[in-house]
């Protein structure tokens, strides 16, 4: 135990280093995705046809592909149509736009969970239909779909470790490398195990502490 | 001589790897079926420490990344215990354990969901425990966790192509040559994308076709 402290101890400023950019990866890729999903989630709940299908190509295609293959796609592809951009930067838009997919259809799944009276009465109160759409429909899909969301967030962190496949030195990366100066694989790998669960329990109890601010006037005895 | 056009042995190479992909898909998720549910049975059971030991297991397995557990298996355990193993059988090991972490929890909530007084009454009838299990909740617990699982299949089956990184020759492996052999990314992963896609479409054919079998001996039908 200790012999195996001693070899790993100076690698552990590089292994931060590591979960730093995977971090800043995922908080990138989060805010990404739940822009791109809270967009294309009002394309699939439209009144008319052609923004709705739109959607439903959007979402089919990217969770059935699997991200290997997307982030290949991208990384490959965009310079080949002249858009050069680094890898990190590829990471994140395919992260945002795999996991946007996901989320469009949790919080697609809050929309169509509001009730009809509360956009009658909006009516009532004379909003349009952009201001009903923005002000009392979104915020209500999205603390509906907080919970949901959360285990496709989760998800996403958990992906982002596939980032390490396009040259993103991020904590999978770095811990390759480590693995492969220190020749203890095992280790390191079940380290890695350990501290990507931190990372998700992290981002699932505040995900259930976003859900519990956002709820506080449903809860039992608020009003 | 560089090859750097499209040939006809491309498709045989395309066909290789389809093939790849499905068996392993195949085999990994019987046996981690096989697993999940031989787990949710010993939870039934209630044996003695068996199903917390592997819901903790499970429950690391369920949020770590799968490209790690692969480096784990792949290079940690030949390492660690000094054996050889091939990266068909590490891809086998991991993805199974995989599938079976989840599918237990789909397994465990099927059979949680049927009535306790189903139970009791079959009790009352002078069934055996494994009587009540084979007769009673067996089916209609096949018939509550079908529909979650085929969704996991047909997740599993994209995470499947997390096995190209440890030099297994699967679809996106073959994608990945193709790739580099002729530089035109947007055919070779539109081509690769479009692949995955219809055998997600596929398994997700043949799931709903079978929830609808099963379902269809279990729902009420009314006198």
């Amino acid at each position: 135990m200790n012999r195996l402290w001693s070899t790993l101890e100076p690698h552990i400023p590089f292994l931060l280093e590591g979960f730093y950019l995977t971090i800043a990866a995922c908080l990138c890729a989060i805010v990404g995705s739940i822009v791109i999903g809270a967009a294309v989630a009002s394309m699939k709940t439209a009144r008319s046809p052609i923004p709705r299908a739109v959607a439903a190509v959007y979402t089919e295609i990217f969770r059935n592909v699997p991200f290997v293959v997307q982030l290949f796609f991208f990384f490959y592809g965009l310079p080949e149509i002249g858009i050069y951009i680094g890898a990190f930067q590829t990471g994140v838009i395919a992260l945002s736009i795999a996991g946007g997919a996901f989320v469009a259809d949790t919080i697609r799944a809050g929309i169509l969970s509001i009730d009809k009276g509360i956009i009658e009465a909006a009516q009532a109160f004379g909003h349009g239909r952009w201001s009903i759409f923005t002000r009392i429909m979104l915020p209500i899909a999205l603390r509906v779909s907080v919970r949901p969301m959360g285990s496709v967030l989760v998800n996403l962190v958990l992906t982002s470790s596939i980032l390490s496949t396009i040259t993103v030195n991020e904590l999978t990366g770095n811990a390759k490398i480590v693995a492969a100066q220190t020749f203890k694989p095992f280790e390191i790998y079940a380290a890695l195990l350990v501290l990507y669960a931190s990372l998700t329990f992290t981002v699932a109890h505040v995900v259930s502490r976003v859900h519990r601010r956002l709820n506080r006037y449903l809860e039992a005895g608020a009003l | 001589m560089r090859y750097a056009e499209f040939t006809p042995y491309d498709l045989v190479l395309l066909a290789q790897g389809l093939g790849v992909t499905v068996g392993l898909f195949l085999v990994t998720s019987l046996l981690g079926i096989l697993i999940g549910v031989a787990l949710a049975v010993t939870h039934y059971y209630r044996v003695f420490l068996v199903h917390h030991l592997f819901t903790a297991i499970f429950e690391l397995l369920k949020n770590s990344p799968v490209l790690v557990q692969l480096f784990l298996v792949f290079f940690g355990i030949p390492a660690f215990f000094q054996i050889n193993l091939t990266p068909v059988w590490a891809a086998v090991i991991t993805l199974s354990l995989n599938t079976a972490a989840f599918s237990y929890v789909i397994f465990k909530s099927g059979i949680e969901s049927v009535d306790r007084e189903q139970i009791e009454s079959a009790r009352v009838f002078g069934h055996s425990r494994a009587q009540i299990l084979r007769l009673v909740i067996g089916p209609q617990a096949a018939a509550f966790s079908i529909g979650p699982l085929v969704g996991l299949l047909v997740n599993q089956l994209q995470v499947t192509s997390l096995i190209s990184v440890i030099g297994v020759f699967d679809l996106t492996k073959i994608g990945a040559i193709l790739n580099l052999r002729t530089l035109q990314p947007f055919i070779v992963w539109t081509v690769i994308g479009v692949l995955y896609y219809l055998c997600a479409k596929a398994l997700t054919l043949i799931g709903n076709r079978i929830e609808r079998r099963l379902r269809a001996s279990v729902a009420w039908v009314g006198f």
